[in-house]
């Protein structure tokens, strides 16, 4: 009797194991990425915008069935927009963590450094906000991706649109003093040269200046209709509060690049901010299906307005699905492949990914600032603002 | 000379020893297992705290605060991946960043001895801020976004060969150097040169009615600091691959500050100590909270109001009592009866 | 364009916008330099109370109340703020040999947690306050705002007070006795200890002041407490600690150097030039124009 129930028991005991480990069997390990982005000090609104753009894309994911049916998990580490805190952390992610994927880091110095990192780990990356030329042209990686637009872009789309708004307008330049604030004066410089600018003058300003009104005896000698700035942060609050202040935003227009005007310091720019216009890769006043859908879940889940940092950062992670699935799995190789030449829908259209030079296009906006809304008054087709491949490294 | 510093630097020799075990040990698991991230960060962490070592130099034994070490730091980064991008030679880039800092910390000494105390961390704080803010804009340095690409050197010691990137091979390689760094400043402070600037710390103004002079002994506790910070910021780029300006900036110079607060000011081994307590404890903490700043200023704040002397300033006279008891006649007595002439150790921070 | 057109459209708003960024950082540096001036202390943390004050602004304004009243409410509220400051973390460092060092230690921990604090509390995003008073004038084809304008009056206002309170009254003795000798001034019946807390507080307060002050101006933010801790203590230290005249004239002329430097040359070199500026006074003359406080 005992033997039978002792033989019962362990029959017994076999059928669930292999019940459950059928049932663990379905159980898929999660995809992971890794996401070292600023999460405290000066570009905490970037991470954190970043941040609710990619939960908000894994929640979908996932709800939806997640990649090739495993689901998405991401992991988040804080890189203090110090190139050196990032790469750690990112070394963490890949060899602690083992994520597949890495995302996140915000300027570009970070960027590089992680790319860098990347190749070295075998393992695959993508910025979502650094818009350096640099990082997918003189300084590529066969293991970065850039889905963001870039400075070239934004400038192109811009100069095209105030060739056509102002002919011939008489542009003066304040940037702030760092190869960033230079290089997209320079950019924007080149392409609205091209079509017609005149420039009536260039200062650059120590990052973090306080008080812009130094440099106003210089603009008023200029007598420009337009002025270029490629500030951003609090001294865009100042740059654009002090030009208001002093009676110069009545016969000058201002444009800028796209970091200057964000959801981070509009409202305290208030008044001062109508009429500013800049080329970017998206608006949530963009007017397609995905784009209110978008716009529409995001203000729901976080009670703030998608900017074009959360926008790509959700954009991404439909990317690297419809990759691995295409690829099969998160083999690098493989998934580098699906990338190149990929194209898929986001809230701002369709974007295709430059096989070239990581880089990807998609059709630039123009937006004005109507009210403290972004509306659009331009657009340019992906093709014509995307500008050379300049990436020689592979 | 056997005094109460010579006991209380042996006394600092026992955890030095300590340290260069439990770092043997770590390395010898971490071989064994196979980690990367972990035998990188821990080499990150001594490379950090050669920095804090060059600070303890300056505070702990001449009493100079120095806010701006980074800057030595991030100079000898900077020559050592300037001369790694085109040598790939260890010793080389060594060498050179050594020269570097060295130099540089004679045009910084020149204008910070001028002064003292305050005025002093002053003027070191906005010598690192100048100076960061210049390889911020120069466009030949990599302005902004630094310089990556350096490459992973192999390095020859003799017969052996050892790779950077291997992480279990580095990490033995920085912690000689780093530990080489430790013995030869604490053999400095053991010279008679260490003594008058122990002097200089206790009683400044008495030291030139003795015969020595003030300023060269200050200037040259500020050279060894910029070399000693000099070399180890030259070992980062061959561990990172790439070096950026904030390496310069004032929150480097402050985290050593606080590795050397919180590890044992006047102790040398209580900065490295120090540093790696600060490096483990930020990732730890960072992985669970954004506000890892509250949490570490905090703990920074009540090292310095409750634990002046820090963690090794803490535990060191304990050990100088077990080193001590077998050799020392005065051993015997208990601590508070010695006489207080020979009390020349208790220099507070 | 020719030299009269230059000196009206350029130079002189530039001596004018000078002047107007002078005032608030004599605002800022005006706290400080008491502080060093009579505690012997460097409050690192200084930059990060002008923030609580501007944050303090911004919130109370939120709940409707009136700038004007903001004025005086902010530096009250923070005067515990400072006594508080004083009492646990100043005193009991203050005695030690190595006071300089350790209160600067302690202020800079402080002033890595007062930042997060902020962020936590506040949120990382940029605020600016409505400018009280808006608009702007027209002097001798100067155009000015008229806010820049009140803050030039109201911070010369506020120095004078100060001085006359230092200077004219029987407390300012109290507190300049107490800076010179603290052991004779306890013996002649000043309560030493109290004057101590309170100056701190009160310095404290100023630089909440300048806070609420310069919101409208230079926008809210929580890293906003290193905006001027440069210049500040660089004004400290060229006016001489202490010195309240030092602190004007050191920071009217820092600014205006400033203001003038960056029409002839590039902007970037003006925080070489203030920091050259703080090293040679500190080296060829320590205390300053005008020396210490008590001494003054």
């Amino acid at each position: 009797m005992m033997k039978m129930s002792y033989k019962a028991a362990l029959l017994g005991a076999l059928a669930a194991t292999a019940l459950s480990g059928g049932a663990l069997a379905q159980q898929p390990a999660p995809i992971k990425v890794g996401v070292v982005t600023p999460l405290s000090g000066t570009y905490t609104p970037i991470g954190q915008q970043v941040r609710w753009g990619l939960e908000l894309a894994a929640k979908e994911i996932n709800a939806a069935g997640g990649i090739a049916g495993r689901p998405v998990a991401l992991v988040f580490e804080d890189e203090e927009a110090n190139p050196s805190v990032a790469v750690q952390k990112a070394e963490k992610l890949f060899q602690v963590e083992n994520v597949d994927f890495l995302t996140g880091t915000v300027n570009s110095g970070s960027t590089l450094a992680v790319a860098q990192l990347a190749e070295r780990n075998k393992k695959l990356a993508a910025t979502t906000v650094s818009f350096a030329d640099s990082i997918t042209a003189d300084k590529c990686s066969p293991n970065m991706f850039r889905v963001n637009a870039r400075a070239g872009q934004q400038s192109l789309a811009l100069a095209a649109w105030l060739a056509k708004d102002k002919p011939k307008a008489k542009v003066f330049y304040l940037g702030p003093d760092y190869e960033m604030g230079r290089s997209t004066v320079a950019a924007f410089k080149a392409s609205a040269e091209q079509t017609g600018a005149q420039t009536t003058g260039e200062v650059f300003a120590p990052l973090d200046s306080k008080d812009y009104t130094q440099y106003f005896g210089q603009i008023r000698a200029a007598r420009p209709q337009v002025i270029y700035t490629s500030v951003a942060g609090n001294d865009t609050v100042r740059l654009l509060t002090q030009l208001q202040d002093f009676g110069l935003l009545g016969t000058v227009s201002v444009v800028g690049a796209s970091g200057t005007v964000t959801s981070q310091n509009i409202s305290a720019i208030g008044g001062a901010a109508e009429g500013f216009a800049t080329g970017v890769g998206y608006s949530p006043q963009i007017d397609s299906p995905e784009n209110k859908t978008f716009v529409a879940a995001f203000r729901g889940a976080y009670k703030a307005d998608p900017d074009l940092y959360g926008a790509d950062s959700y954009g991404l992670l439909f990317a690297y699905k419809a990759a691995v699935e295409k690829a099969g799995g998160t083999d690098t190789d493989k998934v580098r492949a699906a990338l190149e030449g990929l194209t898929w829908n986001t809230p701002q259209g369709e974007k295709t990914i430059r096989a070239g030079d990581h880089q990807a296009m998609q059709p630039m906006y123009v937006v004005r600032i109507d009210k403290g809304k972004f509306d659009i008054v331009d657009k340019v087709a992906a093709d014509a603002a995307i500008g050379p491949d300049t990436c020689t490294r592979f | 000379m056997h005094d109460r510093l010579t006991l209380s630097m042996r006394a600092s020799h026992v955890l030095a020893l300590l340290l260069v075990a439990g770092a043997l040990g770590a390395a010898a698991i971490g071989a064994a297992v196979g980690d990367t991230f972990y035998l990188r960060l821990a080499t990150e962490a001594l490379i950090f705290a050669g920095l804090a070592l060059s600070v303890d130099l300056l505070l702990g034994y001449s009493g100079a605060l120095s806010l701006g070490q980074a800057l030595y730091f991030g100079i000898g980064a900077y020559t050592s991946a300037l001369v790694l991008m085109h040598v790939p030679s260890f010793w080389l880039a060594m060498a050179t960043a050594g020269a570097a800092s060295l130099a540089a910390a004679l045009v910084g000494g020149l204008i910070a001895n001028r002064v003292r105390g305050v005025y002093f961390a002053l003027i070191t704080f906005g010598m690192a801020q100048v100076c960061a803010k210049v390889v911020y804009n120069t466009r030949e340095l990599g302005a902004s976004d630094g310089m990556i690409g350096i490459p992973v050197i192999d390095i020859g010691l003799g017969p052996f060969s050892v790779s950077a990137g291997s992480p279990a091979g580095f990490f033995l390689v920085v912690l000689a150097v780093i530990m080489l760094l430790y013995a030869a400043s604490a053999y400095l402070l053991d010279t008679p040169f260490g003594r008058v600037l122990t002097a200089i710390k206790a009683n400044e103004k008495r030291v030139p009615f003795l015969g020595y002079s003030v300023w060269r002994a200050r200037m040259v506790c500020y050279l060894a600091a910029g070399l000693v910070a000099g070399l180890s910021g030259a070992l980062y780029p061959m561990l990172r691959g790439f070096v950026s300006p904030e390496l310069m900036f004032f929150m480097t110079s402050g985290n050593a500050v606080i590795s050397v607060i919180l590890g044992g000011v006047g102790t040398l081994v209580g900065a490295l100590y120090g540093s790696i307590f600060l490096v483990v404890m930020k990732s730890v903490v960072g992985s669970w909270t954004e506000h890892h700043l509250i949490v570490i200023g905090l703990l920074f704040m009540a090292g310095v109001l409750f634990l002046p002397k820090g963690v090794v300033g803490f535990v060191r006279p304990r050990i100088q009592h077990l080193i001590a008891r077998p050799r020392r006649p005065e051993a015997g007595r208990p601590p508070g009866t010695e006489p207080s002439h020979l009390k020349t150790e208790e220099v507070k921070p | 364009m020719t030299a009269l057109d230059y000196l009206q459209f350029v130079l002189a708003p530039q001596v004018v916008n000078g002047l107007a960024l002078g005032v608030a950082v004599v605002l800022v540096a005006l706290g400080l330099t008491i502080i060093f001036g009579l505690l012997d202390v460097i409050n690192m943390s200084h930059g990060e109370f002008y923030a609580v004050g501007a944050y303090a602004g911004l919130a109370l304004g939120a709940a409707h109340i009136n700038f004007w009243f903001l004025l005086v409410l902010v530096p009250v509220l923070m005067l515990p703020l400072g006594m508080l400051t004083e009492r646990l973390l100043i005193r009991p460092v203050f005695h030690s040999r190595d006071r300089h060092v350790t209160t600067l230690l302690v202020t800079f921990g402080l002033a890595l947690i007062a930042e997060d604090l902020l962020k936590l509390a506040f949120g990382p995003n940029t605020q600016r306050p409505a400018t009280p008073i808006p608009g702007a004038s027209e002097l001798f084809g100067i155009i000015l705002p008229n806010y820049r304008l009140f803050l030039i009056g109201i911070g010369a206002a506020i120095v004078a007070a100060v001085a006359f309170v230092v200077y004219r009254t029987r407390l300012g003795a109290m507190v300049r006795a107490a800076a010179y000798d603290r052991h004779m001034a306890a013996s002649l019946g000043v309560p030493v200890s109290l004057v101590y807390s309170g100056t701190f507080a009160f310095g404290v307060a100023l630089a909440g002041l300048a806070g609420v002050l310069l919101a409208p101006v230079y926008s809210v933010f929580p890293t906003m407490g290193r905006d001027f801790i440069l210049l500040a203590f660089t004004v400290v230290i060229v006016g001489g600690m202490g010195s309240i005249w030092g602190a004007v004239v050191a920071g009217l002329l820092l600014t205006q150097v400033q203001a003038l430097a960056s029409l002839v040359i590039s902007p970037v070199w003006t925080d070489p030039i203030v920091f050259g500026t703080m090293v040679a006074f500190l080296v060829f003359r320590p205390q300053g124009l005008f020396g210490k406080l008590g001494h003054a």
